[in-house]
């Protein structure tokens, strides 16, 4: 019973912090069609923040703030030096850019900072452990449950209630519509790319608070974890990308316990195998996204 | 002489300079970088073969060139030296042995076949799924790589390998392999392929089997990747999984996005001009260095560099340089302007 | 009001519109006629700031609005309801409205009482007021494009062919709302192959062949002369 819970309480903290990283990457691409290669690199832009924050003296959600403002600000300059120069071109130009904005972010870090894995500051709060029904795990885990319950209600209200969500919804349907009642289309770009800066900088709290340094290459393993739940789930679809990083926790803490000790450290590779299954049976992910076309 | 004909001809003379120029100046340094040039060709024509014509981009090439390269090492590394290499090696594996060049042959081959058992799901997907799970499909093999210590000694440098590779042997593969996809290119499954990139609707209500026709060029592309490795791991004689990764992949790829991954005409010219630029900026980078003029050590300044050119050449000129006449079609059509 | 003098918009090489010059009067309802790739749809569009003209010039209220952006044009009070029916499929008839005041939005019981008086004007919106608007019936898609097109207080309507694809009850139905519209002062470009309907509506019609403007005058007019045929059909 206690590892059923342990188990539980693993898969919904990871499950949380995956489906938020997801989701950035689902509202990017949602609207503009546009593979962000560059969204793993937020979370090392977070990291070397506190990194650089630490000695200031401040207290920690004040640094923790700051690394969130500059996850958004990184995330709305991916859009000018990545997306507005090729926006007109081919969908793979975008691509290919957001990775050369990725691999400059990485080696600005590597070259003004250091190649080496720096400590950052986290909260005590972090590692103090809790004991739930014979299951002892850090704090930080549930608090990692609790910012993804409250970042997705966030997220819901935004996109459903607000005039900007709907206009965002609308925009990823059809954008030149949106614009002819007057949405302003360069809004509606720059609210998504700071949104997905947002749960980024929101997901690199933990996500770093669980590793404890920062390295340039810190961003890979989460942009990949985005990069399959979206495909799994659903790549223009909301509840997808929420689905698909919740399943993928689900796999990956699964196989952890599963697998025998020699294979375990092959798990990314059978993790691949259960994701190429999936897609074989649902090419386009698990949830349909929104209707792109219309009825004459 | 046809357009065709025309393009292998001038590329295998662009080599043929590159290779004359090299014996004429006689620097070490030199040949090593025209003998790396030339595997690049090999590497980027290859990429140039799947992306250029299905249109998907893939991430997964430089992986594959680790399978090619681990395949020929356990080939071909002296039994005597086996035991320290590969501690951990199979004993079945033990007595496997081919010379070389035959190995980095079958290195292509069994990179091919890797290529084959494992993409064809991922020639269902398109677009953004399909560069995604590329993306992974790197990740996936680089993790093998890195903990298959059995056979490829783990994330440790793998070392022993006979270095046979020199720039006439690479020169020559470089040339086979731009024949080779200049054959693929204009073959019948080359222009299918096309179709299904120009507008997979349309390729598909004409009855192309669009999974079929993209994984049919993977396993081409793979094939020159592992051959390339192959080639370049009998170069520099030992590796460690690190030189299959993300930043070998994001070089190659800028070598074709610079050049044009349209044409095979661009592959080549990219690669030229962006080992001309790339080894100008690391000597830069190494006078910077040794000259002190910063306080610490300026490294990473020439993948800046060319992640900006990258963007610069996406925003001003999408199809790269040569975006979709190769040379042959170019001289032909001027031939044919003096005449008329 | 609007003012359309030597335009030429081109799709790459093709001259789509070739030196059209044509303007719309307040409160008139002037009806754009012809064929298939006539260019009518390519006008509106550009008039709407969603192409961009190669030439020529079009004015507004006396204001160059040639280069402005589809934004800025529903900000001067020119809306635009395409051809193509754009509704948000997955957003409901409720929200594809709301945006459409999304000029007016801090304006929220102006905004609420415009959605009452366009539920009024358009009964079957008011039923299905919570469906996703992909579920709607293409007249019923036709109603709803007008209405959001008249959250955001347009001067100035364009409608692209609004009964193309529909059945003949239910474009009788679109026009007899047209018509009402009409008596509320608004001014009107409507672009149309269904010419008897059109002209029966119209104050002045423009009829236009491969890009250009080849006639002009009153509906009456229009409407008696027997070349209309033969423009159609390129005679």
């Amino acid at each position: 019973m206690t590892e059923l819970i342990q188990f539980v309480i693993d898969v919904l903290a990871l499950g949380g912090a995956y489906a938020l990283m997801a989701l950035g990457l689902v509202i990017v691409y949602g609207i503009l069609k546009l593979v962000n290669f560059a969204y793993g690199e937020l979370i090392m832009v977070a990291g070397y923040t506190l990194f650089l924050m630490d000695g200031t003296g401040l207290p920690w959600l004040v640094m923790a703030a700051v690394a969130v403002l500059m996850s958004i600000f990184f995330g709305v300059a991916t859009d000018y030096v990545a997306f507005r120069p090729v926006r007109a071109k081919s969908v793979t130009a975008v691509l290919i850019t957001s990775f050369a904005f990725s691999t400059i972010l990485q080696n600005a870090a590597l070259l003004f900072i250091s190649p080496r894995a720096r400590n950052i500051p986290l909260p005590d709060v972090f590692s103090t452990t809790v004991t739930i029904g014979g299951a002892v795990t850090p704090l930080r885990n549930l608090l990692t449950i609790a910012a993804t319950i409250v970042m997705l209600t966030l997220f819901t209200w935004l996109m459903r209630r607000s005039i900007l969500g709907i206009a965002m919804r609308a925009a990823a349907t059809n954008f030149t519509m949106a614009r002819m009642l007057g949405v302003p289309a360069n809004l509606i770009i720059s609210s998504a790319f700071a949104i997905s800066g947002l749960l980024a900088g929101v997901v690199s709290l933990f996500w770093l608070g669980r590793i404890g340094s920062v390295v340039p290459g810190i961003g890979l393993e989460p942009l990949l974890v985005a990069f399959i739940a979206t495909v799994i789930g659903g790549m223009r679809s909301v509840p997808g990308a929420v689905l698909g990083g919740f399943l993928l926790a689900l796999i990956d803490t699964s196989l952890n316990h599963i697998l025998p000790q020699d294979l375990l450290k092959f798990r990314d590779a059978f993790t691949f195998s259960f994701v190429i299954l999936i897609l074989l049976w649902k090419p386009d992910g698990l949830i349909k996204g929104p209707a792109s076309g219309q009825r004459t | 002489m046809n357009r065709h004909t025309l393009t292998v001809a001038s590329l295998c003379g662009l080599l043929l300079m590159l290779v004359f120029i090299s014996y004429a100046v006689d620097v070490r340094v030199f040949t090593r970088i025209a003998t790396t040039l030339c595997i690049n060709v090999v590497m980027v024509v290859g990429l140039q073969s799947f992306m250029g014509n299905t249109g998907i981009l893939s991430f997964a090439h430089i992986g594959f060139m680790g399978v090619g390269a681990y395949t020929s090492a356990l080939l071909t590394i002296p039994a005597q030296m086996r035991g320290m290499a590969l501690p951990d090696l199979y004993p079945f594996m033990e007595g496997l042995s081919a010379s070389p060049i035959l190995a980095i042959f079958l290195g292509g081959i069994v990179a091919a076949v890797v290529a084959a058992a494992v993409s064809y799901p991922l020639m269902r997907l398109s677009d953004a799924a399909a560069v995604i799970t590329s993306f992974a499909l790197l990740v996936v093999l680089h993790t093998v790589m890195l903990h298959w210590s059995e056979v490829t000694n783990g994330p440790r440098t793998l070392f022993g390998l006979p270095a046979i590779t020199s720039l006439p042997l690479t020169a020559i593969v470089a040339a086979g392999a731009i024949a080779v996809a200049l054959m693929f290119k204009e073959s019948r499954l080359g222009i299918l392929a096309r179709a299904t990139r120009d507008d997979e609707t349309a390729a598909r209500a004409m009855g192309i089997n669009t999974p079929r026709v993209r994984w049919l060029a993977f396993i081409l592309s793979a094939l020159l990747a592992g051959i390339g490795g192959g080639l370049w791991g009998h170069f520099v004689g030992s590796f460690s999984p690190k030189a299959f990764y993300l930043k070998e992949t994001f070089v190659i790829l800028g070598m074709l996005v610079i050049g044009g991954p349209g044409t095979i005409t661009g592959a080549v010219l990219g690669v030229f001009i962006v080992t001309a630029a790339f080894e100008s900026l690391r000597t830069l980078e190494v006078v910077l260095n040794s000259a002190q003029i910063f306080s610490g050590q300026v490294v990473g300044f020439t993948e800046i560099v060319l992640a900006f050119s990258m963007i610069a050449v996406l925003a001003l000129r999408p199809g790269g340089l040569v975006p979709t006449r190769e040379i042959g079609d170019a001289i032909v059509g001027l031939i044919r302007k003096r005449k008329g | 009001m609007i003012e359309i003098t030597n335009l030429d918009v081109r799709y790459g090489a093709i001259r789509a519109i070739k030196d059209v010059s044509l303007n719309v009067q307040q409160g008139e309802l002037v009806t754009v006629l012809g064929a298939n790739g006539a260019g009518k749809s390519t006008l509106m569009l550009t008039i709407a700031g969603a192409l961009k003209a190669a030439g020529g010039k079009i004015t507004f209220d006396g204001r160059d609005v040639t280069a402005a952006t589809p934004e800025k044009m529903v900000r001067y009070g020119i809306a635009m309801v395409p051809e193509t029916r754009d509704v948000f499929p997955d957003l409901t008839v409720v929200e594809n409205l709301r945006l459409g005041a999304y000029l007016h939005r801090s304006d929220k019981a102006g905004v609420m009482a415009d959605m009452e008086k366009v539920k009024d004007l358009f009964p079957r919106l008011r039923e299905r007021e919570i469906q996703a608007a992909g579920t709607l019936s293409g007249g019923e898609q036709q109603m709803l494009v007008i209405a959001r097109a008249l959250m955001s207080r347009p001067k100035v309507l364009l409608l692209d062919e609004p009964s193309l694809g529909l059945a003949p009850t239910v474009v009788d139905q679109i026009f007899e709302m047209i018509r009402e519209l009409k008596a509320t002062g608004i001014t009107i470009l409507l672009v149309e192959q269904n010419a008897t309907k059109a002209l029966q509506v119209a104050d002045r019609a423009y009829v236009m062949q491969l890009g250009e403007v080849v006639v002009q005058g009153s509906a009456e007019e229009i409407a008696g002369s027997s070349d209309l045929s033969a423009l159609y059909l390129g005679g």
